[in-house]
């Protein structure tokens, strides 16, 4: 027990002064296993590479890759356009077609973070040049992004699901899309309500039916991409990892051959984005391995699950409670590594209280993405003010309407378990 | 930027592309073959996994120097501005010391498994764990080059095309 103490403890120090949350965790881990373990040293080095020495782990830098060769050039584009001849002429048009065109674009990449890199920078530039706040349109930039890791293909949930060996990546993939579709509704009452209040007007005319068919079939290669992923995986074409190589190539041919935007001479641009970002997700997760790993074996998990059973709470009490400190803690730690450190924890009890795994996962998995756009410490915050140059200060007050739709739609999702559930179960996912 | 660094990063850079183009390439040739012809490369999974264990670890030494590993920063810029310093001196000593200890113990890990090989290619396992205390050298290089900025602004390199807060918004 002493183990498990020093472990928390540290790491709440370290991570309280600064030190960067990988290194805080194998640093917390080291202390650990020094003061109060009787283990070797060296099984830090070993679950550590166990931890990044996984095949389905290699679905995460495949995915990125994928939405780095896709979000380059002239897709973007057509996916918005495809996006704004359904709800660019209403009123808020543009704000319509942000959420709607992030939704799609969600269906190629795995992580709130090219959606808002992306085509959400893009949307940005566009809402300010027809007159919308700027720092209205990087809120809602910033509150939509959150549907990248709920939509497939997601990053998060491929590290949940090798976190917890009751739900697979197919699973949940497919139990993302109801939710995100969620939250895509909900973002856009909260645009009607305020393009109504402020009268930020529609963007012209309807397109004629020619152009909407001619767009349709530009945009259809980069629709047909999520069908691709979930419906090999389903049929049984390729395993999770696979379908990402599938996509990352289809990326490729898709770039060079049908939109012609992508040129040779970016490649190694966008290879080495992407390996620093795919060398940024994995060490955490190497260093969380280890860390959850001497977590588990000193038992604070199992002891965890008796004394909850022993309380004898209701299944809702449990998701209220859960619900109310995972949004503390992502107050100050992003998903990542909520994820590698919570789910070994609470999965367990949440299984043994009777929660559906698939319920609970999406539960967390949203509750913690919604810890990027809760101040102070928000990465896709940090990023929407990046790409949009928009201080922190107006991008908060404009994300608060947001924030109460969030809400809703996390409440909705804890207590209305089918959201999740319904879709995986209809179409046969285990 | 001098001779060095240039030179340094233009080799760690490439490095990590030439990594995660051959994991693909393997990857996708393992799936197109197994559709094809009905067989498959034996070795493509192993191989690809331990690229990705090396990519890890060479890509965590320029992530350092974007500042690209996430963190909370909140006390830091809540300190005044020579305490905050004090406790990134900190920071910075504790760092080194880790990396130090990725070294040190990385090297005893290799000794450890040299005379184990991998199931497919059968090279030893100390070529793989290699990856950790080389990765630890390279941390320690980046660390050392930022020093100054990062002890006195908090200030990392920038990258046209690396967002430091990228691992954060996944």
């Amino acid at each position: 027990m002493s183990a498990s103490l020093i472990l928390i403890l540290s790491a709440c120090v370290f991570l309280a002064m600064g030190v960067p949350v990988a290194f805080a965790l194998g640093m917390s881990t080291l202390a650990a296993l020094t003061l109060g373990s009787s283990f070797p040293l060296m099984v830090l080095l070993k679950e550590t590479f166990t931890g990044i020495d996984s095949f389905p782990l290699m679905a995460v830098p495949f995915f990125i890759l994928a939405a780095e060769l896709m979000s380059g050039g002239s897709l973007t584009t057509v996916l918005l356009r495809f996006a704004s001849q359904f709800v660019g002429h209403k009123r808020g048009g543009l704000g319509y077609t942000n959420v709607v065109g992030l939704t799609f674009f969600s269906g190629i990449s795995g992580s709130a973070l090219a959606d808002a890199a992306g085509p959400g920078s893009m949307m940005i530039r566009m809402m300010d040049k027809a007159g919308y706040d700027r720092p209205y349109a990087a809120a809602l930039t910033a509150a939509t992004a959150i549907v990248g890791p709920i939509i497939p293909p997601s990053i998060i949930m491929i590290i949940y699901a090798l976190q917890d060996e009751r739900v697979s990546v197919g699973t949940l993939f497919t139990a993302g899309l109801l939710p995100g579709l969620l939250v895509a509704v909900g973002m856009c009452i909260v645009n009607w309500r305020i393009s109504t209040r402020r009268n930020y007007r529609g963007d012209g005319e309807r397109p004629g039916w020619r152009e909407i068919i001619e767009t349709s079939i530009r945009a259809l290669p980069a629709l047909l991409l999520p069908v691709l992923i979930l419906g090999g995986m389903r049929a049984g074409w390729f395993t999770p990892t696979e379908a990402s190589v599938v996509a990352v190539f289809y990326a490729l041919v898709c770039g060079k051959f049908v939109y012609r935007t992508l040129e040779w001479k970016a490649l190694p641009d966008i290879l080495a984005r992407s390996a620093l970002l795919t060398a940024s997700v994995l060490i955490i997760i190497g260093m969380s391995a280890s860390f959850a790993w001497l977590l588990t074996i000193e038992g604070l998990p199992s002891m965890l699950a008796e004394w909850m059973s022993a309380q004898d709470f209701s299944p809702w009490t449990f998701l209220i409670m859960v619900n109310v400190f995972l949004l503390l803690f992502g107050l100050f730690i992003e998903p990542l590594p909520g994820v590698m450190v919570l789910v070994p924890i609470l999965a367990p009890v949440a299984a043994k209280l009777g929660i559906d795994p698939v319920h609970f996962a999406m539960v967390v998995i949203y509750n913690l993405t919604l810890g990027m756009i809760t101040p102070p410490v928000g990465g896709l915050l940090f990023v929407t003010s990046n790409v949009s140059r928009v201080p922190l200060g107006p991008l908060v007050k404009e994300l608060k309407p947001f924030l109460l739709a969030h809400a809703v739609i996390l409440m909705l999702l804890t207590f209305v378990p089918a959201i999740s559930t319904w879709l995986p179960r209809t179409l046969g996912f285990k | 930027m001098n001779t060095f660094e240039r030179y340094f990063l233009g080799a760690n850079r490439w490095a990590l592309i030439v990594l995660l183009g051959s994991m693909s390439v393997i990857i996708f040739a393992n799936v197109a073959l197994r559709y094809l012809t009905n067989e498959s490369i034996e070795w493509a999974e192993e191989v690809a996994r331990h690229m990705m264990i090396w990519l890890t670890f060479l890509g965590a030494g320029p992530v350092l120097r974007y500042g690209g590993h996430i963190a909370v920063d909140n006390l830091q810029d809540a300190l005044p501005r020579q305490a905050a310093i004090a406790l990134r001196a900190v920071i910075w000593l504790l760092l080194l010391g880790f990396f130090c200890f990725m070294i040190w113990y990385g090297l005893l890990y290799m000794e450890r498994t040299q005379f184990q090989t991998t199931a497919a290619t059968q090279i030893p396992f100390a070529y793989i764990y290699a990856a950790m205390p080389i990765g630890g050298v390279l941390l320690i290089i980046h660390w050392l080059l930022i020093t100054r900025s990062y002890l006195l602004e908090r200030r990392f390199a920038q990258d046209a095309h690396f967002d430091a807060n990228a691992s954060a918004s996944l």
